[in-house]
């Protein structure tokens, strides 16, 4: 039986994480919705905290089991009326999820226990369940024409639900309509979303249909401001009559036009499709499909060698298996790495939870707007993102938005706003987390670094400068390390958590009207596409992800401009760097003016740079093996992977190579002039 | 014996299941479980059930209305029903019984009193 519950506090821990995320973004819907909140989502709330106490009832987890009670003992009179919607009880709703989730992670990790208020919440739900009147529930069927089965079927809520619409003076509608048993489901998510667009879909109850064995007939009560005649242009499949014995005194608008039909059943269908997968049997997977592409490796290499020594037919018969492995291969890894994906959203609720509190320590009214919820990227990468962007928010918070007064006196909203936006860019995913705040001022940047000794009295800061010092270790603008933004630790830790996902950060601001802190990411980081270079006699692999293109010139197209070698590149004056000189390596190549290079030009965030390399090998997919930590702080080395015939080249880490040796920004120039 | 389990929590489903199977040394038993009041109905005409057990909160159409519309189709009206809710919806239970639900069962529950009442639904020693 241990093992058995364990499973079984395994599963729970995993449902109820779901329950409390899905929960988070409910509740900030709800708290958006304001005092005009969709019953709808009222009740899906309900729903929610109901099916958690029922899961820590039934395995014992007191706690949870106690305070979801409580919770939705509340929700339940929210839900029926009996409950106003204020800010308190939704303060109070926030503080209980996160509690929740404080319990849950406790189940798995009891040092963790003792952390909860649970008096403190206990009181406060009561508190605003005892201060409310109780109202009382007329009798408003006797304006229906209701028969007793269907007056049966209905829960206390969904009675609750429709005497409210009869209360309200709605057209309450009986709505019947005859589905085949196959496609039932589908048809009538179509017509009650089409519904739910003008009114509300108070109750669905399935019945016989007469004459047709192979179906199943539904009966929908529906409240809603439009008509018989308008709701039966908008589901013309259902036989529409109304149940009031009298119609109801206001006027009836026109009917509104219900969202496209598809979009509506995809966003459904995508959601009873969602598998929990447990991420260490994807990791095994993925290193299945990663030794597989060494194998492909060796097996073209083997197949070049071969071609050299004029074997035609084995290396064109090897040349075809190979092939097809290939195109198998990329299958399996994409649908691998479709599987690792999950949508950013998820830890958007955690984002948001935290705004809240911290907003609260600060007494800074903010208003948190979330996008781009349906990006997807690496299920790890998301864990791991969780943290540094909770610390550039708090970063936004802290220093970003200004105090109300201030904001005021600026001729500024004096509730502050900070927008998280998502998207998909090539094969990055970019974060923007952006503040409607003060800016970033580089002489206060400049004062505060000679401060801390990391410049000297004389030294000038313009606004690159400043970003580059805001990351480095030891800064903090704050006069004392405040707990928000704190925490011991500074915007270089945050720099560096992102780097370790090969990803980068940049920094956008606009002096008085807010900033922007850009997070870029690649997708993924198993397997990548990468370009193998030589440069000083040795192969380099560099990430596909990194560069922008690649060409030839001669060592006479080469500038020396403030002893740095550049390029120029179209307009723009490119930084290079050789390769072999950037890892020590003795380089014979050049012989003169008419010596031909490559230039690799990379990009790590906003800056660029261009590679100097002898040959461009191949593009091929590499499989980055971590070299250990002896290696680990040698600049521009992100790991090393084998490329066939057992050869095994670095992969260049262009994000820390651009760092160490400096690159140049096309954008930030461009921001500082504006 | 063929048992319909219709709840929408993936954990609670499995967890009654668990128990149904442990409690049933002395009969055949075959669990086919749904998510949704939907997923019920939509399994209807593929099976022969000897037993229902449904929750009542769930969402598309609850657990009443699976019953209100089991108890009175001349093809499934015979096949007993256990409702499985908890104690807050003690409103719900009374509906439950007056729609023809057969047992009614409140969680959390022991485990015993879950086949107990199985057993009786079925009629199985």
């Amino acid at each position: 039986m241990a093992r058995e519950d364990d499973r079984a506090r395994e599963e729970f821990t995993s449902e109820a994480e779901e329950l409390l995320d899905t929960l988070s973004r409910d509740l900030a819907d709800f708290e958006s919705q304001g005092a005009n909140v969709r019953p709808e989502l009222v009740n899906k709330i309900f729903r929610e905290v109901h099916s958690l106490k029922g899961l820590a009832g039934m395995l014992g987890f007191t706690e949870i089991s106690e305070l979801s009670h409580s919770l939705e003992d509340m929700l339940d009179r929210l839900r029926m009326g009996r409950v106003a919607i204020s800010k308190d009880l939704v303060d109070l709703l926030y503080d209980s999820v996160d509690s929740l989730n404080r319990l849950v992670i406790a189940i798995n990790d009891p040092s963790l226990s003792g952390l909860v208020d649970m008096t403190g919440l206990t009181r406060r739900i009561h508190q605003i369940v005892t201060n409310q009147p109780q109202q009382k529930h007329g009798d408003a069927f006797s304006e229906l024409t209701l028969d007793e089965q269907t007056r049966k079927s209905l829960t206390e809520y969904e009675e609750h639900r429709l005497l409210e619409n009869v209360r309200a003076g709605k057209h309450i509608l009986s709505l019947e309509v005859t589905f085949d048993f196959s496609d039932f489901d589908e048809r009538l998510r179509t017509i009650t979303a089409n519904l739910s667009e003008a009114g509300e879909v108070i109750s669905t109850l399935p019945a016989i249909p007469t004459g047709n064995i192979n179906g199943i007939a539904f009966r929908l009560l529906y409240g809603s401001t439009l008509d018989v005649d308008a709701v039966a242009v908008l589901a013309p499949e259902a036989n529409v009559s109304s149940l009031r014995k009298t119609a109801p005194a206001t006027p009836t608008p026109a009917p509104v036009t219900p969202a496209p039909e598809v979009e509506e059943e995809m966003s459904l269908r995508s959601l009873s499709q969602t598998v929990r997968v447990d991420i260490a049997k994807l990791d095994h997977v993925m290193n299945i499909v990663g030794e597989l592409i060494i194998e492909k490796t060796q097996l073209e290499a083997l197949t070049r060698a071969i071609a050299m020594q004029q074997a035609r037919m084995a290396s064109h018969e090897l040349g075809k298996i190979s092939r097809n492995l290939d195109r198998k291969l990329n299958e399996l890894q994409k649908s691998v790495i479709e599987i690792r994906m999950v949508p950013v959203g998820q830890i958007y609720s955690k984002l948001s939870r935290t705004v809240r509190k911290v907003a609260r320590e600060l007494n800074k009214e903010i208003e948190l707007i979330l996008r781009g919820e349906d990006t997807e990227l690496d299920k790890m990468m998301v864990e791991e993102l969780t943290d540094p962007l909770m610390h550039i928010i708090r970063n936004a918070l802290d220093h970003g938005i200004e105090p109300a007064d201030e904001r005021k006196a600026a001729g500024k909203n004096p509730v502050g706003r900070v927008t998280l936006t998502a998207y998909q860019q090539g094969n990055s995913v970019v974060l923007d987390v952006t503040d409607d705040g003060r800016g970033i001022n580089p002489e206060k940047i400049r004062r505060v670094a000679v401060e801390r000794g990391l410049i000297g009295e004389k030294d000038t800061v313009d606004l690159a400068r400043a970003y580059e010092l805001m990351f480095t270790p030891g800064f903090s603008t704050a006069a004392a390390v405040s707990e928000i933004s704190g925490r011991g630790v500074g915007l270089d830790v945050v720099k560096k958590n992102i780097q370790d996902l090969k990803g980068s950060i940049d920094v956008i601001t606009h002096l008085g009207e807010g900033t922007t802190f850009r997070v870029s990411l690649p997708i993924t980081l198993a397997i990548i596409q990468a370009l193998i270079v030589e440069a000083g006699g040795d192969k380099f692999a560099i990430p596909l992800t990194s560069v922008e293109e690649s060409l030839r010139i001669y060592s006479r197209d080469i500038r020396t401009v403030e002893r740095r070698e550049v390029f120029t590149l179209r307009d723009f004056t490119l930084p290079l760097l050789r390769l072999a000189d950037a890892f020590g390596l003795e380089d014979h190549h050049d012989h003169g003016p008419d010596t031909k290079w490559f230039v690799v030009v990379t990009r790590a965030g906003e800056k660029t740079i261009g590679i100097l390399v002898n040959a461009l090998v191949r593009q091929q997919e590499v499989v980055i093996k971590s070299i250990g930590e002896r290696l680990k702080t040698i600049p521009g080395i992100a790991g090393a992977t084998e490329i066939g015939e057992s050869e095994i080249v670095l992969v260049v880490d262009v994000g820390s190579l651009i760092d160490h040796f400096g690159g140049r920004a096309r954008e930030v120039r461009a921001a500082v002039l504006s | 014996m063929k048992i319909l389990v219709v709840e929408d929590s993936s954990s609670m489903r499995a967890y009654l299941t668990t128990i149904i199977e442990s409690g049933s040394e002395s009969y055949e038993l075959e669990i086919i479980e749904a998510a949704s009041g939907f997923e019920a109905l939509k399994t209807l005409p593929h099976h022969k059930f000897d037993a229902i057990l449904t929750d009542i909160n769930m969402p598309d159409i609850n657990g009443l209305e699976l019953v209100s519309f089991l108890k009175n189709h001349p093809v499934y009206r015979n096949i007993p029903i256990m409702v499985i809710s908890t104690e807050s919806t003690e409103e719900d239970r009374r509906r439950a019984a007056a729609l023809g639900a057969e047992e009614y069962l409140v969680k959390p529950f022991q485990a015993g009193d879950l086949v107990e009442k199985l057993r009786r639904l079925l009629r199985v020693a």
